[in-house]
């Protein structure tokens, strides 16, 4: 019993950390792209200037939300920080909390509280990018699931840590590389990156995630953007852990994966909204290549 | 110049136009009651045949009825004219199909007609009126609205989208929010006071405006502007041109969100810029141009650093356009996003980017010819596809010609040893027309004025290159998605201020 407690406080404690971590990826993302646009760019710290920035300003509700509109933030929030838990302990050595069903599974509770939320307020512009937003994630969920699959046949495990045990990216195998690259495009897609959003845009007309967001400030706003970050710090931990192809120390994975977004961010545009699918079942096809060539 | 009564104004226009091959250039009112006259319209079509622009003129009682055919049904290219005269002068174009408010907003009284002379300048007026915005409505569709503050930087414009989905079934814009009455207020001023707020009229067209507005000043007079002032103005409309041109082009960018262009856009329109500063001492080229020829010279060393720098800025412009057209996924946001028809843009009678995109070979540099640009070597550059892809190709094409007009220039100037910059105008011819027309980076820019009896302004028009495009963006969007909305319209690059005049 003492032993699943510590169990749990451990996960609980590398996810608290991971939180306190994610702002600086973020910024770190933000001063490489500045760098290659030959920009000076913001602080590192600067997304925690911001986090605090909304923090201490009141939050504005518009007379025409109900609950929802308050929970979804704090749903987003929370499953996000659930969701950090179920990777690996890297300080006790435990398999993590939960399997990966449940890891993709508690993600998209939070998407769906956020979709909703989005429509709360009746603005145009939330339910379009609750729409988007969902038209996205019915993509992604299948994608990811594929590339959880071929991990899941590869291991004979479905716990994230398990899977770590020999994770796919160990042998440099054509299937290694399939889905290391197709699990690439769906992180960017997932954490509303170019090609698939553009989170720099104040062009109301064409975000996605940021359009779900508009009707928020303050408090709440700085919990939707925090787990944002840490939700992007999870999956760039997962890539690292599990297809990275090169064996690296894992900050130094960490690293290198978020300057591979920023790279990608300036190498593309945004594609046009329709296209995202075709960009997705790419990276699913590259995913069932995967699993053939196993 | 043909006058006509207000009941004839419509067939006359058809043979002014001559049944629409002359587009209409710009349609104003004048008042003329305190000079015994009554209220008038103008009418200037576009002859490029004759370089010149035909004037078309019909006066209205002061007292009496103050409609008239409309011109809209026939010359489409009528309908905001026609509905800034009704705001303005209180006419009333007969069967005008949306005869809405287009200056004066819901904030302002029915009978409030501004640009009338018995209108004070400083007149305080409160008034609440009816203004509908133009939506489809049925199952399944929704309006989105947008604005008028937007989350950028950019002028106030409210847009309102009618939604089926993510397409966009129909845009209507209001715009005009920030009307300056710029127009009312320069009336009374000496010419060289109106110098002043002319130059200000828009950041971007500075340039453009001054010169339409000075070579209306030197029509009425006998003097010769001297041909060294000519080749200083050119250099500055080339400048101005190219920093419009390129930033636009990395502008454009941001509406997919591709970052390296816009930042290396940006650049080098700031590089264009600090030429500028350097030509006139500030980054908008103000200053520079006054009535009857240039302020100031250029000296030899700065006319070396300009060529110097734009052969830098040219081959860096010349790697920005490489880039793109590498870049797959951005030929598939542009291609086919946005497209007007040739016939949309010869109706609306459109200048500029937006009207060679789309097969119109119309540029006022060549058309009216003036200044020295018979001299200069350069191609009016048109495509002739209509979409997102077409504007950019002319946007880049058009500045690749204005570095080659600003490399001509300099070694004109070189040559030139001339040294008058100026020369008075000496009293200028009062209660005569005379229009003025220069090629802002946007297209033409067409000036209108008057002199009263002493020699002040009894009445400037002004009609902006972005004036007759706007109408031409809820067409160009109708069928494509909304998220490529900001894209459609940074190709068209349709200016605010130029409105709110």
């Amino acid at each position: 019993m003492t032993d699943m407690l510590m169990n749990w406080a451990y996960c609980l404690g590398q996810a608290l950390a991971l939180l306190l971590l994610a702002p600086l990826v973020a910024g770190i993302i933000k001063k490489v792209k500045a760098a290659l646009q030959n920009r000076v760019g913001a602080s590192v710290l600067q997304e925690y200037y911001d986090i605090r920035k909304w923090w201490r300003k009141p939050t504005i509700l518009t007379p025409y939300t109900s609950w929802i509109f308050l929970a979804a933030p704090c749903v987003y929030f929370v499953t996000t920080l659930a969701g950090a838990c179920m990777l690996p302990n890297f300080f006790s050595g435990n398999m993590g909390l939960g399997d990966v069903f449940l890891f993709v599974y508690i993600f998209a509770l939070g998407r769906f509280f956020m979709a909703v939320a989005s429509m709360d307020a009746a603005t145009a512009f939330g339910g379009m990018g609750g729409s988007r937003e969902v038209y996205v994630a019915a993509f992604v969920e299948p994608v990811i699931m594929l590339g959880i699959l071929s991990n899941v046949l590869h291991t004979n495990s479905t716990s994230l840590g398990g899977m770590t045990l020999d994770p796919a990216a160990a042998n440099l195998t054509v299937a290694s590389v399939l889905t290391a690259i197709a699990f690439f495009l769906v992180v960017l897609a997932e954490n509303s990156r170019i090609p698939v959003d553009n989170p720099d845009t104040h062009l109301e007309l064409t975000m996605i995630h940021e359009c779900m967001t508009l009707e928020y400030s303050g408090r709440l706003l700085s919990l939707i953007h925090w787990a944002s970050q840490l939700k992007l710090l999870v999956f760039l931990i997962i890539f690292s852990l599990l297809y990275f192809p090169l064996n690296l120390p894992l900050v130094l994975k960490v690293l290198l994966s978020a300057c591979l977004v920023s790279v990608m961010e300036i190498l593309n545009n945004k594609l046009r909204l329709f296209k995202v699918r075709v960009y997705l079942a790419a990276a699913g096809i590259m995913m069932l290549l995967a699993i053939v060539a196993q | 110049m043909m006058q006509v009564k207000p009941e004839n104004l419509r067939g006359a226009a058809n043979i002014c136009s001559n049944s629409g091959k002359y587009p209409l250039a710009a349609m104003f009112g004048v008042d003329e009651t305190l000079r015994g006259g009554g209220l008038a319209i103008y009418c200037l079509f576009y002859n490029a045949e004759k370089h010149t622009l035909e004037t078309l003129k019909t006066v209205f009682e002061a007292e009496g009825d103050l409609s008239y055919p409309s011109l809209t049904t026939l010359l489409p290219a009528a309908a905001w004219y026609e509905r800034e005269l009704h705001d303005m002068f209180g006419f009333m174009p007969e069967g005008h199909p949306d005869l809405r408010p287009l200056v004066l907003h819901e904030s302002f009284p029915e009978d409030f007609h501004p640009l009338r002379k018995n209108v004070d300048v400083n007149a305080q007026v409160h008034g609440h009126r009816d203004y509908e915005m133009l939506v489809s409505s049925g199952e399944g569709l929704y309006e989105v609205p947008v604005g008028p503050i937007h989350a950028g930087i950019i002028e106030p414009g409210h847009f309102r989208f009618s939604q089926a989905g993510e397409a966009m079934l129909q845009l209507d814009a209001k715009l005009f929010f920030t009307h300056r009455g710029i127009e009312k207020s320069v009336e009374g001023k000496t010419p060289e006071e109106a110098l002043l707020t002319v130059e200000r009229i828009c950041g971007a067209c500075s340039v453009a405006n001054t010169l339409s507005y000075c070579q209306a000043l030197e029509k009425l007079s006998e003097a010769q502007v001297p041909r060294r002032a000519w080749l200083i103005r050119t250099l500055t409309a080339e400048l101005e041109r190219l920093y419009n041109h390129i930033g636009d082009t990395g502008n454009m960018c941001a509406g997919v969100g591709f970052s390296p262009v816009i930042s290396m856009g940006t650049r080098l329109k700031e590089e264009i810029m600090q030429l500028n500063e350097l030509l006139a001492g500030n980054r908008f080229l103000r200053g520079l141009i006054i009535p009857g020829g240039v302020n100031y010279d250029v000296d030899t060393s700065i006319l070396e650093e300009i060529d110097e720098v734009l052969v830098d800025v040219e081959r860096e412009y010349i790697n920005i356009e490489h880039i793109m057209w590498e870049q797959s996924n951005f030929i598939n946001r542009i291609r086919t996003t946005g497209h007007l028809r040739s016939e949309t843009a010869f109706d609306l009678a459109m200048v500029g980017v937006g009207a060679r995109a789309s097969g119109i070979e119309r540029d006022s540099r060549k058309d009216m010819g003036y200044g020295i640009y018979d001299e200069l070597d350069f191609n009016v550059v048109t495509e002739t596809a209509g979409d997102v892809e077409a504007r950019l190709r002319v946007r880049i094409n058009e500045a690749k010609e204005s570095f080659k007009i600003v490399h001509q220039l300099i070694r004109m100037l070189y040559r030139d040893d001339s040294t008058e910059l100026r020369v008075d105008l000496g009293r200028l011819k009062t209660l005569r027309s005379s229009w003025g027309i220069s090629e802002s980076a946007r297209g033409d820019n067409v000036h209108w004025l008057m002199l009263d009896e002493n020699g002040r302004i009894d009445r400037l028009f002004v009609r902006s290159a972005s004036y007759p495009n706007w109408p031409a963006l809820p067409i160009a969007v109708q069928g494509d998605i909304i998220p490529d909305f900001p894209l459609i319209n940074k190709s068209f690059e349709l200016c605010y201020a130029c409105l709110d005049r």
